[in-house]
């Protein structure tokens, strides 16, 4: 059972900082000109720990944080090569939705947005969810078709999802050009009202902070280099910094879980590709809601600071390389400007490229692993960030109870030589 | 109504200046904040305000503080304004335009008097990151702090109109690309030319020279020698008022210009064999209480403002100075006759503690205790290094202490770098650093030339002549001393585009934001407009200090392209969006069709009414543009193994003269394209495909022709555009076929169903017919060469007039399909359907040696926890639910769904196709269909997919 | 945008070419068994480092071929035809596949 715990004040054994975010707060520091304390602890590297995982962002800050929470397993280690949410989590463009198309997809997105809601108020960490409603344009037939079946779907999963009609979408979006005689007319849009933004590096930080207070253990800087397995179990990681015995090693990372399952001898059906994504120079707020186009590939919306951040579909190839691409910022600026195009004169500011690892199916791979103790939370396409709180609560449980949760039964590791893929492709190509 | 007009040569407009480059003889107005405002040719936006007396020109992103001038460049962060509906202008850069109108940004109700400035009053309350610590209870009200956030994004404002401005591309290749025309850039710009060397060198501002431009009268006389030496140069093309935004792998560099005339932005993609890199070096501010106060300058600042633009920065001026930028902005300072209330020299010990002043500079605090009234205040503590273009070619920078900045570190073979970003020393030291950088670019270049056309194993022979292999050496730049100065004892601005401190720097690391990386996204430093250029070192120092590190353990946060913003119209350039449409076209706009977008297909949906389109065709005849179809040419004597390879049926018997149709699966097993192909001779075949699937089935030929089988014989022409094709559908179809075709003898018995003809129609040779029924009614589809296809379907419509022809579109043909039970690959199947689920059983032949799916095919078969394809009829026979509709059992189990539904017109009910859990498959069971609204209907599962005709007697007539 | 050598028209934009995944080895499609074939469908190596894998010069000559990349730079070190051709050359007798690929 989920039991969220209010806040940090009084509560838990676990050692690190405690100090409630309010406005009050900010109003008596500000008069005494006193320090926040620090949001998370460091620690020296421990000989053990009960769990390791790999990978400081937002899947493995959470799973910590649940497994601290709701389990109360607390001798855990977060294992970070760089910084926290230096990958995949800082480099998303935090757009949250559950209007997915299979039963299994939106009841698993859909808890997320549910942890996400609240999320601020369990973290004590405002991650700014602003639920800004998010429309999935439609430009021809079968793609009002498709926006059909997933509205159909989402309904009878009790998530909020229509289709509507290009006078609605213009009133929700007055830049979009609606008229007909364009290339790519938009001719609805799939309406998810509970859809919306959040700030990504508030959550990393908002889960650090949760988990160190328990008395998980963050630890930066730290890479893994290698995974001790002996007899099909996990006895320990290396590190750059030392050996860390332990029996449960959960692989949390984006864009190396491939060289990670293949420290402790496992295959998986995972290509990494670089994914792109920019912001503009801020402007004058604008535009309310998320903007997705499939067919043009493109993803847009406007931050509270002013900013349109953009993202595409992964790059044409596979790389480990985030150099990016003059191609993705010509074809996105191109994609906006049929969408928008009063919108030529605003300037890209900035671009930037994560690491997506895309499975066959377009959905995660959760779950086991045939080594003994090595559990996976990978496979997270362009869709991870969404999906960050209720994987890190399902992974948490799976780790305590030794069961899998019914959530996250279809995203077994074994679904792909068992040919029982997840038809989530329509929904998650570009789906942001 | 009148405006008070503040004249070009009032207030702070000085005499002439020997480098100027503003224009006397042309002067002008325009509005700022609606005031009329004189200007000369040659002024900035802000060089024209300050010269009127201006001294204020927005208010910053957070507490909404006055901000003047600090960089007099590019990157002046106090400077960015709206421009008409161009928002976020550089103002300190951009040229000002006779009768622009210019705004102030992120101000309300007005720059003077901004209500948000209350906002100061509460810096303590709203330390970084503020917004994390507050505003989560109760969570009923977030949606109204959301809209309070929202009033603090800065910036410009865009309208919702359809843009004027025009945008565009081009692609260069020059040997030598050079970002930078200061006199590094200019001096190897020369050198590479002479070397051989097609040169383009870009300059971001709208003259070459760099800091020349302000310089001594030696220096000036250098850059006149240097300016006419690349104009000389015809192999020199220059660009200036462009930025080298960024540079990607294999040296493709983005440029954009725009000093064109009728182009707002151009954004060149070049190729460029070697990358040189010559930004120079930016000031650096200073870090100190009121160091974002209008009237605090760097010293390049006030030199660019008095020698360019004739413009006195203030009356009287305290100058903090480590160099000899600062001491000859004493110099230049003088000149113009400012006051120099005190020279604070950082290498004498003397350092500044605040500047104080409503509105704008008034007193400067120093450390030694004096308080100087002053209403300029002018800083040389050193510089940055703009490494960005460096870093995308890969490394990281790495910090100097002695020269208190980051250096690039060794770029790959194909890029350089000279000039400032290098080192330091003489201005004769700098050029022959560049000269040889030039010299060295264009050999480099030479040798990758010559890589490049060997690499190629079909162009002509390789030109012999090896150039010079001897690696020209390049001189050290000497690096100069430079002291250490990131911030006084005070706390002041580090980043001003983000009203960043010290101070919130400090309380992120003690907050546990401990790297410098964390510390960036935490307090949002670095990430406004400039995007570090200015404040990244300031902002690394800052960190460093309150960490208990050094600059160089903290290192860099990474440099991320564009190098200056591009906007997103010349980044898109001209729509290119091309589309297909048949030689039929014409003749469909003619008559009304509603266009229908499949793809990159434009063609007819319908012609006002498909109902009675479809009457027509089952009625009378009709006639329906298909040119989109897929189309092959396969010749060769295996063909017909290539078939049994990419289709899951056998074609080792298809008899000339016959077609068959064919599925072709993935690998997968999943349902990938399907259609017809006929044998029209010994060795040839035609194929076709669904209208958007040629591009992946001609990909699969090539493939298995290349890739498995090159043995095979098989030659194979995409020929989709090759053909116009038209199916002739209706009773009275053979009737019209008679009218206009010759040399094929249409009689049922000698012409019958799924058999394909050579012959002419209408006159026109070189025609193939089949006999095949997607509407099914008895059709033939005609393929004629593309050229005659309008003359063909104009004279199928004179001939059949009284046959009562008349056109139909896809609308109608998918009724007529669905009527018919036929599936279509995409809509009727997902990504996920295999074969067997889609019906297909009697076609896959397991038997064969080998096909594409195969295995999982075997596998698939009898297995029967699949959802099944299946006719549907809803019990309402007037309701057609949306496709997309999903079948529920209980209130919310989901066993099924609609996949195709119209209004039978022939049928007068509604029909569908949909798929079924195994245990809903058996005919006659009664399905329950959910609506959109919420309503629900009972359907029946019918015994065939064909709603209509099952037996198929129509088409076989 | 990097340049991929192509076997026939040399060095080109990567844009005209399309990337056809890791070169894998295809069971005998007679005997292979479903885990067997799905490991060859979904299961990658995904190399951090040098790869040998597949593209068509889609927008150029038309030609497959096999390259290896290093996908941590997408730096390449070579290009050849697709196997099947060698060995067709190679069984021909001709002594440079290049030539006639």
């Amino acid at each position: 059972m989920w039991r969220p715990l209010n806040g940090l004040l009084g509560n838990g054994r676990g050692s690190g900082p405690r100090a409630r975010y309010s406005a009050f707060g900010l109003l008596r520091r500000g008069l005494s000109g006193a320090d926040w304390p620090p949001a998370w602890s460091t620690h020296d590297l421990a000989p053990s720990y009960d769990v390791v995982v790999i990978g400081g962002g937002v899947h493995g800050l959470a799973t910590a944080y649940y497994l601290a929470t709701n389990h109360g397993l607390r001798n855990v280690a977060v294992i970070e090569k760089r910084y926290i949410g230096s990958g995949a989590s800082g480099r998303n463009t935090a757009i949250i939705r559950s209007n997915y198309l299979t039963p299994e997809g939106v009841r698993f997105y859909h808890r997320s947005l549910k942890l996400y809601e609240r999320l601020a108020a369990d973290l004590n960490f405002n991650v700014m969810f602003e639920q800004r409603g998010h429309l999935t344009l439609a430009h021809n037939d079968s793609s009002v078709r498709t926006m059909r079946w997933r509205a159909e779907v989402n309904k009878l999963e009790g998530v909020d999802s229509e289709v509507i009609g290009p006078t609605e979408v213009k009133e929700l979006a007055p830049f979009l050009d609606v008229s007909e005689q364009t290339r790519y007319p938009i001719l609805g849009a799939l309406y998810h009202p509970p859809g919306g933004i959040v700030r990504h590096d508030a959550v990393v930080w908002g889960y650090a902070r949760g988990a160190s207070a328990r008395g998980v253990h963050i630890h930066q800087d730290t890479e893994v280099l290698d995974i001790n397995v002996i007899g099909g179990k996990v006895r320990g990681v290396v590190t750059n910094r030392g050996e860390i015995a332990t029996p449960v090693v959960v692989n949390c990372t984006a864009g190396w879980s491939s060289v990670i399952a293949g420290m402790a001898g496992v295959e998986l059906p995972i290509e990494t590709f670089p994914l792109q994504a920019a912001v503009t120079e801020p402007v004058k707020f604008f535009l309310n809601p998320v903007i997705v186009s499939g067919t043009l590939h493109v993803y847009v919306s406007q931050t509270a600071r002013g900013e349109l951040v953009f993202g595409a579909s992964v790059d044409p190839f596979t790389s480990y390389s985030t150099q990016g691409s003059l191609e993705f910022t010509e074809e996105l600026a191109g994609h906006v400007l049929q969408l928008m195009p009063s919108l030529a004169r605003l300037r890209l500011l900035r671009q930037w490229a994560g690491l997506c690892d895309m499975t066959p199916d377009f959905s995660p791979i959760i779950g086991a692993t045939p080594v003994a103790g090595f559990y996976i939370d990978v496979g997270w396409g362009t869709y991870g960030f969404k999906a960050g709180p209720v994987a890190g609560e399902a992974m948490a449980e799976f780790i305590a109870t030794g069961t899998p949760p019914e959530i996250i039964a279809t995203f077994d590791l074994a679904r792909f030589d068992e040919g029982r893929l997840v038809g989530e492709k329509g929904a998650a190509a570009v789906g942001h | 109504m009148t405006t008070m007009l503040r004249a070009a040569g009032s207030a702070a407009r000085l005499g002439p200046q020997p480098g100027e480059v503003i224009d006397r003889a042309h002067r002008f107005t325009f509005r700022w904040n609606g005031a009329e405002t004189a200007a000369y040719a040659g002024d900035t936006i802000i060089s024209a305000l300050a010269a009127a007396g201006e001294r204020v020109f927005s208010r910053s992103f957070k507490y909404h503080r006055p901000r003047g001038l600090l960089t007099a460049s590019f990157i002046d962060p106090g400077c960015l304004v709206q421009v008409g509906k161009e928002p976020n202008v550089r103002g300190a850069h951009r040229r000002v335009e006779a009768g622009m109108a210019v705004r102030a940004q992120n101000v309300w109700p007005s720059l003077r008097y901004d209500v948000m400035a209350l906002n100061q009053a509460m810096t303590r309350m709203l330390p970084p990151g503020f917004y994390y610590k507050t505003f989560m209870a109760p969570r009923a009200l977030w949606p109204a702090y959301q809209m309070v956030l929202r009033r603090f994004a800065p910036g410009g404002v865009v309208t919702n109109t359809r843009t004027d401005a025009y945008f565009d591309k081009r692609y260069a290749h020059p040997d030598v690309l050079i970002a930078g025309g200061g006199p590094a850039g200019m001096a190897a710009a020369v050198a590479a030319a002479d070397e051989g060397a097609k040169v383009l060198l870009v300059e971001e501002e709208y003259e070459l020279g760099g800091h020349l431009r302000w310089g001594t009268e030696a220096d000036l006389a250098t850059l006149r020698e240097l300016r006419d030496a690349v104009a000389a140069n015809e192999r020199v093309e220059i660009m200036t008022n462009s930025t080298v935004a960024a540079r990607y792998d294999g040296n493709w560099v983005a440029v954009a210009q725009r000093n064109l005339r009728h182009v707002d932005e151009r954004l060149i993609k070049a190729r460029a064999k070697v990358l040189v890199v010559a930004p120079g070096l930016i000031e650096r501010p200073y870090v100190f209480a009121g160091n974002d106060k209008p009237g605090v300058m760097l010293s390049t600042a006030v030199r660019r403002l008095i020698n360019l633009y004739a413009v006195k920065p203030g009356d009287r001026a305290v100058v903090f100075t480590a160099n000899e930028a600062g001491d000859a902005a004493i110099a230049d300072l003088e000149r113009a006759g400012v006051q120099i209330a005190r020279v604070v020299d950082a290498r004498r010990g003397g350092n500044l503690v605040r500047a104080r002043g409503r509105g704008g500079v008034q007193e400067v605090h120093l450390a030694d205790g004096a308080r100087v009234e002053a209403d300029l205040l002018v800083t040389a503590v050193g510089w940055t290094a703009p490494t960005t273009l460096l870093t995308m070619a890969g490394g990281h920078p790495v910090y100097n202490h002695r020269a208190a900045r980051f250096f690039p570190s060794e770029p790959p073979e194909d890029v350089l770098a000279t000039g400032g970003i290098v080192g330091d020393g003489t201005l004769d030291q700098l050029l022959a650093h560049a000269r040889a950088v030039g010299a060295e670019a264009a050999r480099r270049a030479s040798i990758r030339a010559r890589n490049l056309r060997a690499g190629n194993p079909t162009a002509p022979s390789v030109d012999q002549r090896s150039p010079d292999s001897s690696s020209s050496s390049i001189p050290d730049l000497p690096i100069d001393d430079s002291p250490a100065l990131f911030r006084s004892a005070t706390h002041g601005i580090v980043d001003y585009s983000e009203d960043v401190s010290s101070k919130d720097i400090f309380s992120a690391v003690r907050e546990g934001y401990d790297s410098i990386e964390l510390a960036k996204r935490y307090t949002t430093a670095t990430m406004g407009p400039a995007q570090g250029k200015l404040e990244m070192v300031n902002a690394i120092a800052v960190h460093a200090e309150a960490a208990g590190r050094s600059i160089a353990e903290t290192g860099s946060t990474t440099w991320r392209p564009p190098y200056a913003p591009v906007t997103l119209g010349a980044l898109a350039g001209r729509a290119f969006e091309p589309v297909s449409v048949s030689p039929m076209q014409p003749w469909h706009e003619r008559h009304d069709a509603r266009a229908l977008i499949a793809g990159h297909w434009i063609r007819p949906d319908h012609y006002g009414d498909a109902a009675a389109e479809v009457r027509n065709v089952r009625r009378n005849v009709g006639i329906i543009d298909v040119t989109p179809l897929g189309k092959f040419d396969l010749r060769g004597p295996d063909v017909p193994r290539l078939l049994n390879h990419l289709y899951v049926n056998k074609w080792s018997k298809l008899a000339i003269g016959s077609v068959r149709y064919g599925v072709m699966c993935a690998p997968d097993g999943v349902v990938l394209d399907d259609g017809v192909t006929g044998r029209l001779g010994e060795d040839r075949y035609v194929m076709t495909t669904t209208s958007s699937g040629p591009e992946t089935v001609w990909r699969w030929i090539e493939e298995a022709l290349q890739t498995e089988h090159p043995e095979w014989r098989v030659h194979v022409i995409p020929v989709t555009a090759a053909y116009a094709s038209m199916n002739v559908a209706g009773p009275n179809s053979r009737e019209l076929m008679c009218r206009v075709v010759a040399d094929v003898d249409l009689d049922p018995e000698a012409f019958p169903y799924m058999r394909v003809r050579n012959g002419r129609i209408a006159g026109v040779d070189g025609c193939f017919m089949w006999r095949i029924g997607f509407t099914g009614e008895l059709s033939y589809e005609l393929h004629v060469p593309a050229a005659y296809g309008l003359h063909v379907w104009e004279t199928l419509l004179d001939v059949g007039r009284d046959l009562h022809i008349g056109p139909f579109g896809i609308e109608a043909q998918r009724i007529m399909r669905l009527e018919k039970g036929h599936f279509i690959v995409g809509q009727d199947t997902d990504a996920l359907t295999g074969a067997f689920a889609a019906g297909l059983a009697p076609l896959v032949k397991l038997d064969k040696e080998d096909f594409i799916g195969k295995p999982e095919l075997i596998w698939q078969e009898g297995h029967e926890d699949i959802l099944h394809l299946v006719a549907l009829q809803p019990v309402d026979s007037s309701v057609v639910p949306p496709e997309g509709s999903q079948i529920i059992e209980g209130r919310r189990r989901i066993v099924g769904r609609i996949t195709s539904s119209r209004m039978s017109p022939t049928l007068g009910r509604s029909i569908c196709l949909g798929f079924v859990a195994p245990h809903l498959k058996e005919p006659g069971a009664i399905v329950t269909v959910r609506l959109p609204d919420g309503g629900h209907v009972p359907a029946t599962v019918m015994e065939h997919h064909a709603h209509f005709d099952p037996e198929g007697v129509r088409l076989r007539g | 945008m990097i340049l991929i050598p192509c076997i026939h028209c040399g060095p080109r934009n990567a844009s005209e070419f399309a990337y056809l995944g890791e070169l894998g080895r295809q069971p005998d499609p007679n005997t292979t068994t479903p885990p067997e074939w799905r490991r060859y469908l979904y299961t990658k190596a995904n190399t951090a480092g040098w790869t040998v894998e597949r593209w068509v010069h889609r927008a150029g000559c038309g030609r497959f071929f096999t390259v290896e990349r290093n996908t941590l730079d997408n730096k390449i070190r070579t290009a050849r035809p697709p196997d099947a051709q060698i060995r067709l050359i190679q069984q021909a007798g001709r002594a440079d596949p290049k030539a006639d690929a």
